[in-house]
């Protein structure tokens, strides 16, 4: 009977500390991470706080001098409440920002300092306050930070019907015309003038507006409209993300550091890329639409003394299912293992069984395009069956099973040829020789899974015919020049494993396998006991040592929001089911920091890579 | 590495090239990438473009001739040469050139001359253009300078009386000046390149 008190006073005090903020985050949100435990983040300072990528939209609220020195309990927040991140995209309108408890509202206040209160009167017991970009309203104790963004498409085009249905002409062939010399544009205009059937131009009448101006009305209008009527689904219809998906209601009462929503199927929804489908072929969308139906990625943050986990369900229908099972049902090729190395700080490995996954897809995905009633569908079909009849999958499976591994082995000084400009010095005449020079590069290996190791022989043996900078050195072969124009590429096709690697020292002394200085029995365990995935990251000696220039414009931003940690994470995953398949991300910590800090770290890493 | 060579009259030729071989794996992995530090990396195409927009711009201008340009993007060494009336010449077409392919308007406006000759002295200083490309390096840049070297050479028709950068070498005929640096000790001082070179009389 004791414990039964206890623990209805922990479910009691629970649910009044989880109370309100969370109550305030849209529908249409479509990821959230949800913070139950913010009192972590109580000596974290604002300044800080902002400078995570995941606080980008609220910039240019907070970097104007007033968070100098101030911390989230200066800012007045009710740590007792969550405090929740969320961003999302409908049909229309982007949106996103935070919501919040407020213990302290003149706090508040001085850090959100360039709000002024505007009039709703349809909602009672809330007040909305407006800045420049963003609105902030105040609810029993909680408070929603929001920006909402018209779609720049669906601004587009309604400003193009109002300009044309007054009579203006293309903007873009105005500006073609401004582009032109003045003595051409003269002529136009005296052209215009005699003939007199000009068509009125906004930009030379001063009571019209010109294009852009209209379009930064119409951009204002809907942002207005698109506001208040979230406003009302949120305050007057009771609408919000909580009421509308039971998965979110579910998750949010996990007893965890902090929560996380991402719902596919809805993301899919508003794919730019699939517009296509969706405005030609809208059955054959529907049909994508019931595949990806239940597609949603929930994850618990768990603080640990030296570690944050981050457990994540990928939950799916059946249809998506089946071929996730298919495509997971596959063994681990333990010979990947003698090819990563001890000293390696960064390596994963990937475990799929694509003739599978290939054969269930064509098993599901056929009859979804044999219901189309579309004639380039009806091709595709047609080509797609007779490639199923007449490719040999053996040879073409054989090749490529899907099993892959990679590891980074650290940065090695290579051998390169430059041009040197020397002087005579009597004359300093100068000529050009050419000179010995040494790089820096990353020192990665990538290796599959074959079953058919003479069809790669088969094309080097040809490409060796061609040009000599491919060669057979007996072990292995090599690709002169290859990578970056400047360093060779290793090819080695041995132990049922064809990799490709920049490393001299393992295609010369080690094509069979690092042996002994292969990686260690408890790691290679690690790697065999995870399901179809796992990777492992020393954060220190690898992501702060690669090269920006060698990674994109996304890859470095995860990058740089790692660097300078300590640590390492780790990715490992369960068996897939039909509905689900589970991954967890541990990112372990050596350093002092706070663990707060290391919570948003995760948080940030995770809001970078879903973003 | 840059060479100009002043006759008498003050009509010359300047030599201007760009050796970036010793970074091949690095010129290539950045012309791999859309864009680098938020701003948009160039193809090879679009560098190709601009290469003879620049040599069909300053072939117009007054006082310049012979303009050619040799591009190598295997090792990325890039090579131009022109010819000029006078100095002032040089330094206008050069001014103006760079402004439109780099669409920048106030570079026209400067009226800097960092060459000055009047047949019996050439003075010598670094463009402006050249000092404020080099305040905007980030600091992993500005390192990566001092594995760089800058060589400056003047030659002339007479022999050269004296001069006051003593960093300069003079040589053997006495009829040209060299001067050789790294590229960060450029960038942490430009007067480093300054000279006044006086020439005896004809």
């Amino acid at each position: 009977m004791k414990n039964l008190f206890f623990y209805l006073l922990i479910v009691i005090s629970f649910s009044f500390s989880a109370q309100n903020s969370e109550t305030l985050i849209p529908k249409d949100a479509v990821t959230v991470f949800s913070i139950n435990n913010i009192n972590l983040l109580q000596k974290i300072s604002i300044d800080e706080l902002i400078s995570y990528e995941f606080m980008e939209e609220i910039h240019q609220e907070l970097f104007d001098g007033s968070t100098s020195g101030k911390t989230l309990k200066d800012a007045g927040l009710d740590f007792d409440q969550k405090f929740n991140i969320f961003y999302g995209k409908a049909d229309n309108f982007e949106l996103s920002g935070f919501t919040f408890g407020i213990k302290n509202k003149e706090h508040l206040f001085t850090v959100f300092d360039d709000f002024e209160a505007v009039s709703y009167p349809k909602l009672k017991g809330v007040v909305v306050y407006e800045s420049f970009f963003n609105n902030l309203i105040l609810k029993d104790g909680s408070a929603l930070l929001i920006r909402v963004e018209p779609s720049m498409e669906y601004v587009k085009q309604v400003t193009d019907s109002i300009w044309f249905a007054r009579g203006n002409e293309n903007i873009y062939l105005i500006d073609e015309e401004t582009e032109g010399d003045d003595i051409l544009k003269e002529q136009i205009y005296e052209e215009e003038v005699i003939e007199g059937n000009s068509f009125p131009n906004a930009a030379s009448d001063p009571n019209e507006k010109n294009y852009n101006e209209l379009m930064d009305s119409v951009q204002l209008v809907f942002q207005h409209k698109q506001l208040e009527e979230l406003l009302n689904e949120l305050f007057v219809e009771n609408v919000n993300l909580i009421n509308s998906d039971f998965h979110f209601k579910a998750q949010l009462l996990h007893s965890v550091e902090g929560t996380f929503y991402f719902d596919n199927s809805r993301n899919l929804d508003n794919s730019s890329g699939l517009w296509y489908f969706q405005a030609f072929l809208p059955s054959l969308y529907k049909d994508i639409q019931e595949l990806y139906a239940g597609n949603l990625i929930l994850g618990d943050l768990i603080l640990k003394d030296k570690s944050v986990e981050f457990n994540i369900e990928v939950l799916y229908g059946d249809k998506l299912g089946s071929i996730y099972t298919e495509m997971n049902d596959s063994h681990f090729d333990k010979q990947v293992l003698k090819y990563i190395p001890e000293s390696s700080t960064g390596y994963f490995t990937y475990n799929i069984n694509l003739r599978k996954a290939y054969e269930k897809a064509y098993e599901v995905i056929i009859p979804i395009l044999e219901e189309e009633k579309n004639t380039q569908i009806s091709m595709n079909i047609l080509t797609i069956e007779l490639l199923n009849e007449f490719v040999n999958k053996d040879a073409l499976f054989g090749t490529y099973k899907g099993s892959m591994f990679a590891s980074f082995n650290g940065i090695k000084k290579i051998k390169t040829k430059k041009i040197e400009f020397f002087y005579d010095e009597e004359t300093f005449e100068y000529g050009e020789r050419e000179a010995e020079a040494e790089e820096d590069m990353p020192i990665v290996t990538l290796g599959f899974s074959i079953k058919r190791k003479d069809i790669p022989e088969i094309v080097l043996k040809h490409l060796a015919r061609l040009t000599s900078k491919v060669k057979n050195m007996g072990d292995y072969w090599r690709f002169d020049n290859a990578i970056l124009d400047a360093a060779p590429l290793f090819m080695i096709s041995k132990n049922g494993l064809f990799i490709f690697t920049n490393d001299e020292d393992l295609a010369i002394n080690h094509s069979d396998g690092y042996e002994k200085k292969a990686i260690s029995t408890a790691k290679a365990k690690k790697a065999k006991k995870s399901g179809f995935l796992y990777g492992f990251i020393d954060i220190a000696t690898t992501l702060s040592r690669f090269p920006d220039d060698l990674l994109g414009a996304k890859q470095n931003q995860m990058i740089q929001s790692l660097r300078g940690k300590s640590g390492s994470l780790e990715l490992k995953s369960s068996r897939t089911t039909n509905d689900k398949t589970t991954i967890q991300l541990i990112y372990s910590f050596t350093g002092n920091e706070q663990i707060g800090k290391h919570l948003l770290d995760l948080i940030n890493i995770i809001f970078v890579v879903s973003k | 590495m840059d060479e100009l060579t002043i006759h008498d009259d003050g009509s010359g030729t300047l030599k201007y090239a760009i050796n970036l071989s010793s970074s091949r794996v690095k010129v290539n992995s950045i012309l791999a990438l859309d864009s680098l530090d938020g701003k948009k990396v160039p193809s090879i195409d679009e560098i190709k473009a601009k290469v003879i927009l620049f040599k069909k711009t300053l072939a117009l201008q007054n006082g310049i001739s012979g303009v050619s340009v040799s591009e190598n993007y295997t090792d990325f060494i890039f090579k131009f040469e022109c010819n000029f009336s006078s100095v002032y010449l040089l330094q206008d077409a050069l001014r103006k050139t760079f402004a439109i392919i780099s669409n920048d308007q106030s570079i026209t406006q400067q009226d800097f001359y960092w060459l000055s000759f009047d047949s019996k002295i050439l003075k010598r200083s670094v463009p402006s253009i050249a000092i404020d490309k080099l305040h905007k390096l980030s600091q992993n840049d500005i390192n990566l300078l001092k594995t760089g070297s800058y060589t400056s050479i003047s030659r002339f028709d007479r022999i050269v009386d004296h001069f006051e950068n003593s960093l300069s070498k003079l040589s053997k005929d006495s009829k040209s000046l060299m001067i050789r640096t790294d590229t960060y000790s450029l960038k942490e001082k430009q007067s480093i390149l300054e000279n006044t070179i006086h020439l005896f009389s004809n």
